[in-house]
């Protein structure tokens, strides 16, 4: 029977980095040789994506900057082309850090504590490319500040009753707001890297961490500013999906005028956030050293299934989104819906529906297979090119079709492509970087997660308990 | 007279350090003179400690009141100076004024706790402090301030309860 009862412990301590403590020293140690370890198929990667970064992004914004929009396939009748679909895209890759840091915080899910960070990257990084999106989309990026409120000569002032200055006010707050919710908790990593590093490493770390020594004043005062930033991000982190999905519910065209394009929107940011987040931790936990301590298959099964619960809302946002739209009867609407389905890119409608319902229904529903980090990497792939079908079809498919059907006319991108490879690229890049100089597990937040389990026995079972540490 | 000087004690455990703490009090060592350092954030009560002081709840508050004020001013006072009739509505329209009021409180709410922390902390701070960077691998550091009791009396006690080392606190670059 003892030997039972330790069989069963040792299982559940292999299974779950909570219960498989090991000193802080090492594990700071691991950390930092993640972040010092460098192959060079990683400089290679660095290296390649530099160029698209370079090509893909810096010359053909240029370009675009010099030549105007015109080289963009962004005509009648569809203003809108790629630079809003990756706006959106990245808006809604951006939802997953704090979704994980804030909402799973507030709610005290343990499994989040080793990635709070690699998804809070994702956030400001991904914030980042959603701006440069809107940027190219702009087009007269040297005009950008007319758009900020302050009293000047040319008598102009945003409009504050447009859903796109509400988008300025929401993206700006969150990104602010995001990456000062990256940084707190990165703080008391900062002046642990500060202690184990040397040269330009120590500069550079010290400087981050201010001065931090962990005195009891310092936990206390980033204690409270985290649990104000956990509460209070979440309300922003739905304005900003919700605002952004305003931007087109608010006009009344066949397709987006809906009431449900708000939380169907938030939704589907959280979809394919999470879908990113998982691709992430797969690659990480793959490629850096260490990280297959910190970040386990319990972990994969945890997201594979809130990433299954997503899908289903999703599913349950779309269909009521269609059925009234389609049980409506508007002319136009019925126009629209039937070129979604059968018009030359019908195909990508469906591969939409396959992507984000059917395939993660019929393969996350398996606990073993949601286990496994290279299935759920593929169906988080799958899922993340499903969303940017579903806001290609919302944008530049949905215009399309209006109420004057001589504008009717499809929608052939031009520079839009390489800028949004650039985007892709300079996402990936910016998180090789980090992974380099930012501790990606906060160790400290690990440490203080295994301070609080335990494993207790209840008649002949040995379960896991969790005690109430704040 | 006693010569004032500090002291840093290192525990590797968190029992031990709430125990020198309590011996600390009975020694004549008030909790004022007393700070603990620590890699994870450990709890007053979890050492028997007062509670902290924070500003930063009510930074926050304030933070929030000021962005709630600019919201105001951006949703109904502004429109009245630039005057645009859009689609119907008045120039200070309910709905659109209340996106532009909570982004903006928010925006105050968030940023004030963010600066909240950098007030309270006095950060950044790049002058020399008593620190051991033992404190990142888990140990847990007493730090005794103006010390008025004996020194060796005190360096007895902390070593007795299991102080893996007490030393004479030094400021040191970070």
């Amino acid at each position: 029977m003892t030997d039972k009862h330790h069989n069963a412990e040792q299982h559940l301590r292999e299974q779950h980095l909570m219960l498989d403590p090991l000193p802080r020293g090492q594990m700071n140690d691991m950390v930092m040789e993640s972040m010092h370890t460098t192959s060079w198929k990683f400089w290679v990667v660095f290296g390649i994506l530099s160029v698209i970064v370079a090509v893909g992004l810096f010359y053909s914004w240029g370009r675009l900057i010099l030549e105007g929009v015109g080289i963009a396939g962004v005509n009648r009748p569809s203003y809108w082309g790629i630079f809003l679909v990756n706006t959106v895209f990245w808006i809604g890759i951006s939802h997953a850090g704090t979704f994980i840091s804030a909402i799973l915080r507030v709610f005290k899910a343990e499994f989040r504590r080793p990635f709070t960070r690699a998804a809070e990257l994702m956030t400001t990084f991904g914030l980042v490319q959603a701006g440069f999106s809107i940027f190219m989309h702009m087009g007269r990026v040297w005009v950008s500040y007319w758009l900020m409120p302050y009293p000047n000569q040319r008598g102009l002032w945003p409009n504050f009753h447009s859903p796109l200055s509400w988008d300025l006010l929401a993206i700006t707050t969150y990104l602010l707001s995001s990456t000062m919710y990256l940084f707190l908790p990165l703080i008391p990593d900062m002046a642990m890297a500060r202690d184990k590093s040397t040269g330009w490493r120590k500069t550079f770390y010290k400087i981050l961490a201010l001065g931090f020594r962990g005195t009891e004043g310092e936990w206390t005062h980033l204690r409270n500013a985290m649990n104000i930033f956990a509460f209070a991000i979440i309300p922003v982190m739905f304005s900003v999906h919700t605002i952004v999905s305003w931007d087109f519910a608010a006009a009344t065209r066949p397709g987006w005028n809906s009431t449900i394009f708000g939380p169907y929107f938030v939704v589907g940011a959280l979809h394919s956030g999470m879908g990113a987040v998982i691709m992430v931790l797969a690659v990480v936990r793959a490629t850096m050293k260490n990280m297959k301590y910190f970040i386990r298959p319990e972990h994969f099964e945890a997201i594979g299934k809130l990433m299954l619960i997503i899908s289903m809302t999703w599913a349950y946002f779309f269909f009521n989104d269609y059925m009234v739209q389609w049980y409506g009867g508007d002319k136009w609407t019925k126009q629209l819906l039937h070129w979604h389905e059968a018009g030359p890119l019908g195909w990508m409608w469906f591969a939409m529906l396959i992507f984000n319902v059917a395939i993660p229904w019929a393969t996350l529903w398996n606990k073993k297979w949601r286990s496994n980090p290279w299935i759920v990497f593929v169906v988080g792939l799958l899922i993340n090119v499903g969303m940017w079908f579903e806001r290609y079809i919302i944008i530049p498919i949905s215009l399309t079709i209006n109420r004057a059907p001589f504008t009717w006319r499809m929608y052939e991108p031009g520079i839009e492509i390489p800028l949004g490879i650039g985007t892709l690229a300079f996402f990936i890049l910016l998180y090789m970087a980090a992974s380099r100089l930012v501790p990606l597990v906060p160790v400290w937040e690990v440490q203080e997660g295994q301070m609080a389990h335990s494993l207790k026995k209840f008649g002949r079972e040995t379960v896991v308990t969790v005690s109430e540490l704040e | 007279m006693t010569e004032q000087k500090s002291l840093l004690a290192v525990f590797s455990d968190l029992e031990p350090a709430a125990d020198a703490i309590e011996q600390l009090r009975t020694l004549g060592v008030g909790d004022d003179c007393m700070n603990v350092i620590s890699g994870v954030p450990v709890t007053e009560a979890m050492l028997g400690r007062p509670n902290q002081w924070t500003n930063v709840p009510r930074l926050a508050l304030g933070g929030s009141l000021i962005g709630l004020l600019t919201g105001i001013f951006l949703a109904f006072l502004s429109p009245n100076m630039y005057q645009i009739q859009v689609g119907g509505q008045g120039f200070v329209p309910g709905p659109p004024s209340v996106v532009v009021i909570f982004e903006m409180t928010m925006l105050g709410m968030l940023l004030s706790t963010f600066l909240g922390v950098f007030l309270d902390s006095t950060f950044p701070n790049y002058r020399p402090m008593h620190y051991v960077p033992e404190v990142s691998d888990g140990k847990i550091a007493i730090l005794i301030e103006c010390v008025h009791v004996e020194e060796k009396k005190l360096t007895d006690a902390l070593e007795k309860l299991g102080a893996e080392s007490v030393q004479e606190a030094e400021a040191q670059h970070l």
